[in-house]
């Protein structure tokens, strides 16, 4: 069975971490902001667990768990303000922020 | 792998050493836990026992962490944390924050009806945070810590929840505030897969290794997404952008908590990442030169920049904000001149503390004055604010001068320890500029002073509003704590250079 070259793995990490950057300089709802955090997060744990097995060192795969854990805390406020703006707004668009911009 | 195989029992176990260095965290953590379990069971319905065991768990805290600091410096969990003298004078700064934090936001809660003892429990946890960011000395013990700080202000700056612009602050430092991390968790896994390890001593003992041969691209890229993420949670110039509306949106007792405890905290962990990635230390010129320039460009912009806007606001609180971007400009002077100096790293501590005391006096103030929905921090409203409450008046105009940086204020004394340090590192330019920055802020700051000495009270005279105990206290505190940094600095200035021996 042929092994993908780590090169490529790492390539791909870097590029969804770029997609979900793009997606949340571009994007305008929120529930897709969040989706493209959530996006980068996981690109970085892949590049963790790739330098883990390059390495041979099991410290990027424990930091995947950590990452994980707070990136489900950080949905949680994250939708939590959500429905909080929500309530305020009733939009979801980030071009709704607009009190603010002076 | 070797390390799953032989299992080391002083791993799994604490010495008491240890436990004792851990005091100040083990307090305040159960403070949060006791906290959060009198506000989840409102077992008495009043705001009373959140706030006591917020004031009783952080005053612990802060003695625990000051008895510490007489101690040695001891290593925690493998060398991931480290309770040093560092670590220890930026707990007291943090725990002190939030106490006046705290004790300012008792009233205001009130006035707003607001009062929910979650609003405590949020503020002891992001102060946990903060204490283990200056305590940790891995990667990703920083970024666990980080986001405890950070998750409990995003919910801290959306506190006023019928509040539209309350809603946005809170939402767009969310965004921001994430993605933030997220690059900076980026560079993390760049510079782990350079290195092979998340600590800080791990990634430096690889740069002495490797110099002379030079770094690899890899561990380049890192060490710029990790600069860049850190950049971005100071707010400095090009990255600015969400502070001011952050700070406006948000509660004044919680703006007045960012501006000194955030800051702080995000500075700590900054200079101990900074380090790791070889700034100062010599080992590849190349990445000394590039970090160099682009602290001096950012240092600059964020100095000229917050400055001149601060010149064009009318409202105090968003003043403030802009002017809090202004002196985040002469830290970083304070961090480019570090190691070229021989105060190291210590002016930068210094500014730090006397930046905080001062910046938390002029927000308990603010916080004292605010009327419904944090209006009347206008700059008419403290028109003759002289006659209607000469005390107020009074210690705001000390904190003005001191932000002002003139003699004999804390202000003055951090300034003139921290452009010294610069110019013994030979960065005359960089001097010259900070130094007029700081002519400029005269101008802004000192208006408050007319407005409030040299102006008639305003026709429809403002509701006098009664300032609570906890507030004086906390603003006459601030200000004997300005008195005395300005007059008789050599005692923080021992301290700071005791902090930073231990870097």
């Amino acid at each position: 069975m042929s092994q993908v070259e780590p090169w490529v793995v790492l390539s791909f990490c870097s590029i969804i971490f770029f997609i979900g950057f793009t997606g949340l300089l571009i994007r305008r709802n929120i529930l897709v902001v969040l989706m493209c955090i959530e996006l980068m997060l996981n690109a970085v744990n892949l590049t963790f667990v790739t330098y883990a097995k390059l390495l041979q060192n099991l410290g990027g795969q424990v930091a995947v768990f950590f990452i994980i854990t707070v990136a489900a805390a950080e949905t949680a406020v994250g939708l939590g303000l959500v429905v909080a703006m929500f309530r305020t707004l009733r939009s979801v668009d980030t071009d709704q922020i607009q009190l603010l911009r002076e | 792998m070797e390390a799953l195989k032989t299992i080391r029992p002083e791993l799994l176990t604490l010495a008491p050493d240890q436990l004792r260095a851990l005091s100040p965290y083990l307090f305040v953590f159960a403070g949060t836990l006791l906290a959060i379990l009198f506000s989840a069971a409102r077992v008495v319905k009043s705001r009373w026992p959140a706030f006591l065991i917020f004031i009783v768990s952080s005053i612990i805290g802060t003695v625990a962490a000051l008895v510490l600091l007489r101690e040695p410096p001891t290593l925690l969990f493998n060398g991931m944390m480290s309770s040093d003298a560092y670590a220890n004078s930026f707990c007291v700064i943090f725990l002190v924050s939030a106490i006046v934090t705290a004790a300012s936001s008792l009233k205001y809660l009130d006035n707003e009806e607001l009062q929910q003892p979650e609003y405590y429990v949020l503020i002891l946890f992001s102060a946990l945070g903060m204490m283990l960011m200056a305590s940790a000395l891995d990667l990703i013990v920083m970024f666990i810590a980080f986001e405890l700080m950070s998750l409990a202000v995003y919910m801290l700056v959306g506190f006023r929840r019928n509040d539209r612009r309350s809603n946005e602050a809170a939402m767009k430092y969310f965004i921001l505030g994430s993605a933030a991390s997220a690059v900076l968790l980026y560079g993390v896994a760049l510079l782990y897969g350079a290195t092979g390890s998340t600590s800080i001593r791990g990634i430096f003992a690889y740069l002495q290794a490797a110099s002379g041969q030079g770094v690899t691209p890899v561990f380049a890229i890192g060490a710029w997404f990790a600069v860049l993420g850190f950049l971005f949670k100071i707010a400095v110039v090009p990255f600015h952008m969400w502070m001011p509306d952050v700070y406006e949106g948000a509660p004044v007792p919680v703006t007045g908590f960012m501006t000194t405890g955030l800051k702080a905290a995000a500075f700590a962990a900054f200079l101990r990442v900074f380090i790791a990635t070889g700034y100062g230390s010599g080992v590849s010129a190349v990445i000394q030169n590039h970090i160099h320039d682009i602290l001096w460009v950012s240092a600059v912009l964020t100095m000229v920049i917050g400055n001149v806007i601060a010149l064009t606001q009318t409202n105090l609180k968003r003043m403030l904000a802009y002017s809090s971007i202004a002196h985040s400009g002469y830290i970083l002077v304070g961090m480019i001149a570090g190691p070229l100096s021989e105060q190291g790293y210590a002016p930068v501590f210094m500014y730090l503390t006397a930046y905080a005391v001062m910046n938390l006096g002029a927000f308990v103030i603010l916080t004292s004055l605010a009327a419904r929905n944090d209006g009347g921090l206008n700059l008419h409203d403290f028109s003759g604010l002289s006659r209607r409450h000469p005390w107020l008046a009074f210690s705001l105009a000390i904190f003005m001068f001191s932000l002002a940086g003139i003699p004999p204020t804390a202000g003055f004394s951090a300034k003139y320890v921290l452009f010294y340090s610069a110019i013994q590192a030979n960065e005359i330019p960089l001097v010259v500029i900070s130094v007029l920055c700081s002519l400029i802020s005269v101008y802004y700051y000192l208006r408050v002073l007319v407005y409030m000495y040299m102006r008639d009270t305003p026709d429809e005279v403002p509701v006098r509003r009664r300032v609570s105990v906890w507030s004086a206290a906390a603003i006459a505190a601030m200000v004997i704590l300005t008195l005395q940094i300005g007059v008789l600095p050599a005692r923080i200035v021992a301290a700071a250079k005791k902090a930073v021996t231990s870097l």
